[in-house]
């Protein structure tokens, strides 16, 4: 018993030994090292923070702190603060840039038990991320074993940061071109076409443009089956269905789309209806729409003569027979530009939603403006509706043209117009206001068949 | 078994306060061409269209053989497919080919197979002398062609009576002979029409029996000749000799 206990006392004076050798040299004149960068993502001027704390055997007298490979220190700034306990020392740092390596020198040296921190600012990181370590030589005094001037090298620092999105990327690529500095600095380009921002908007707002695009993209089909339904109770035999009709397209049509917004969304949170924002946001464009449309619909219907629905009867078809074989037909061919005009208008009015926190085109875009201070992202914004909406203002001159030729016989069009695409229209108000005027004449004969 | 085709009684029909059908009677027999006079205003396109209810009578009634199209239990759509007519606009289907004009109830009212229908079409266009223009759009086609397509439209549903509603009045003075032609072969044919027309010409020459109406009723009636040649009634003989 007595022997295994001298046999493990002598293992505990062996390792005392070795661990007194170990303390002999100033293992650590630097302890607790860390690295904070006040941006999460590379390609940017970043600021570098650098604690440590100086052993209680050495003094510091210089410090190098080594950055990877790739990192420019062209803009680079410094600044040094010490602390003994409470008290800041002045140490004089002076210090330089050579390569990725920043030196600098303490005059006096930095004292034992000091907290030493160097900030780093303007310090240009590569866009690509991960863990990266700062490398670090210094020159310690110390007195332990003997007074020595040691220098040491081979200690690192860790930290990391992400790579940014490929946006991110090239707009912090462009804050580096000359041109765009220059192009920045006219104040009217810089606040509305700043490039780095339309590059950062246009990932960002898209989204946003999906979103205005789902909702009509559900809201218009809806609103054409209630237009259609509201347009033939308009025209209804029966005149309390006909009062309905009526009420509800005035209604609709003679209050702001932005208060039924609000009706719709305050209104179904308080009467406890649980749908969801995006149903909500469909229902309303849909309501809305079919109010407009009902009119677009009875205004078409109402203009195709009277002999067609009397010559579809007088062959023995039913109400319905004629309206879907012999009306309709002819009214779609009618309604489609004026409808497409209508379904531009709605595509647009998805930006009121911004203002019950749906995330579209307008809720990102003031969201982004609000961050960067800039009034490019309204611009990207302005392009998403207008990828929309130009091809359709063009599509509804054609179908006006074609509208035109086919109702008056008109010479076909020359060829030499094919140019009139993106910001001309050919002049074809002619037909819409006719066709407007027949409408009107029918509204008033108000034909019921 | 009665002969006749279509028998109107007692017909009245006002549009608001104006009374424009003050008690028409008419007998219309089996293979009859009636043309109908009257200076305008007098009623008889409203007395037409009557007759297939395009128009309500307001008293009276109508019978197209044995089914009174006025009793409110009329199917009206059923009578509809018995009677054709033929309008002053033509009123053509714009969105469907002269084929497809004629095709579009057959398929829809008489429920015929596309093959039936597409064969009757076709035969009713080269009937009317419009053959080759099966498939153009009435856009395409003269007023009087149009007119002849609807005409075969009219024809293809198997009708019993034709009533003619101005048919010419809208056309150019050049197209009417082909559209009177057309009329004129029908008649030949036995069909049993009415015809309101101002073609004096073709009264003599096709009519069976003429009637002249003014005011909302029904002044004289007979054959053309007695009807033209020797009119009875003052106001016929003062409508006569506008026209002529």
């Amino acid at each position: 018993m007595g022997k295994r206990r001298i046999l493990r006392s002598a293992a505990a004076a062996l390792l005392a030994a070795a661990l007194y050798v170990g303390i002999a040299v100033p293992a650590f004149a630097l302890t607790d090292a860390k690295v904070t960068l006040d941006q999460e993502t590379g390609g940017q001027p970043t600021r570098f923070t650098f604690v440590a704390t100086t052993d209680a055997d050495a003094a510091i007298s210089s410090i190098d702190i080594t950055f990877p490979k790739g990192y420019n220190l062209g803009a680079m700034k410094f600044d040094v603060v010490t602390l003994e306990g409470l008290k800041r020392i002045k140490n004089n740092p002076t210090g330089v840039a050579e390569g990725t390596t920043l030196k600098v020198k303490f005059d006096p040296q930095i004292l034992p038990n000091s907290n030493l921190r160097i900030q780093i600012y303007n310090v240009m990181t590569p866009i690509k991320g991960g863990t990266h370590t700062l490398k670090l030589a210094y020159s310690a005094e110390t007195t332990n074993p003997v007074p020595a001037t040691v220098q040491r090298t081979g200690e690192t620092a860790p930290y990391s940061y992400a790579t940014p999105p490929i946006e991110e990327a090239i707009s912090r690529w462009l804050d580096q071109q000359g041109p765009v500095k220059s192009w920045n600095g006219v104040k009217a380009l810089g606040m509305f076409f700043k490039p780095q921002l339309i590059v950062t908007s246009i990932p960002l707002l898209f989204s946003g443009w999906l979103m205005a695009l789902s909702l009509v993209a559900f809201g218009f089909p809806l609103a054409i089956f209630g237009g259609l339904s509201i347009s033939f109770m308009k025209m209804s035999k029966v005149p309390p269905v006909r009062w309905i009709a009526s009420i509800y397209i005035n209604v609709i049509r003679g209050t702001p789309l932005f208060l039924q917004i609000f009706v719709v969304f305050l209104g179904l949170r308080i009467a406890g209806l649980r749908a969801s924002d995006f149903v909500s946001a469909v229902a309303v464009l849909a309501v809305n729409s079919s109010a407009y449309l009902a009119e677009i619909f009875r205004a078409g219907i109402q203009s195709i003569s009277k002999g067609q629905f009397e010559a579809a009867s007088s062959l023995g078809m039913t109400y319905w027979q004629s309206m879907r074989y012999v009306i309709i037909p002819q009214t779609v061919k009618r309604v489609l530009p004026t409808m497409t005009s209508e379904f531009i208008l709605l595509f647009k009015d998805t930006a009121l939603f911004a203002a019950v926190g749906i995330f579209e085109l307008m809720m990102y875009g003031n969201n982004y403006v609000a961050r960067v201070a800039n009034l490019t992202p309204y611009v990207v914004a302005a392009g998403y509706y207008l990828i929309v909406t130009i091809p359709l203002i063009n599509i509804v001159g054609r179908l006006e043209a074609k509208l035109a030729q086919s109702e008056h016989g008109q010479a076909p069009p020359e060829k030499k117009n094919r140019r009139s695409g993106l910001f001309w229209r050919p002049a074809s108000a002619g037909p819409e206001s006719e066709y407007q005027a027949s409408a009107a004449v029918h509204e008033s004969e108000r034909w019921r068949p | 078994m009665s002969q006749f085709i279509v028998r109107i009684e007692g017909l009245h029909k006002s549009f608001g306060s104006l009374e424009v059908l003050k008690g028409v009677d008419l007998e219309v027999t089996k293979g009859e061409v009636v043309v109908i006079l009257g200076p305008s205003g007098s009623g008889k396109s409203t007395m037409l269209r009557c007759i297939n209810k395009l128009e309500q009578p307001t008293a009276g009634k109508i019978f197209l053989e044995e089914i009174e199209i006025t009793d409110p239990k009329t199917n009206i759509n059923e009578v509809r497919e018995q009677i054709g007519m033929v309008f002053q606009s033509f009123n053509l289907f714009p969105h469907l080919t002269a084929k497809g004009n004629v095709m579009l109830a057959q398929r829809k009212v008489l429920k015929r197979s596309k093959a039936e229908a597409e064969r009757i079409a076709t035969e009713q266009l080269d009937k009317v002398g419009l053959g080759d223009r099966a498939d153009y759009f009435p856009s395409q086609l003269s007023g009087g062609q149009q007119q002849r397509v609807a005409i075969a439209r009219a024809l293809a549903m198997d009708p019993h009576v034709m009533l003619f509603d101005e048919v010419t009045s809208a056309l150019d003075p050049e197209l009417v002979r082909g559209v009177l032609d057309v009329m004129k072969q029908l008649a030949a044919g036995g069909m049993t029409m009415l015809v309101v027309t101002h073609e004096m010409g073709f009264a003599r020459d096709v009519a069976s029996r003429a009637v002249f109406m003014d005011g909302g009723v029904i002044v004289e009636q007979g054959t053309p000749q007695e009807v033209f040649d020797n009119p009875q009634h003052e106001r016929t003989k003062d409508f006569l000799g506008h026209i002529s």
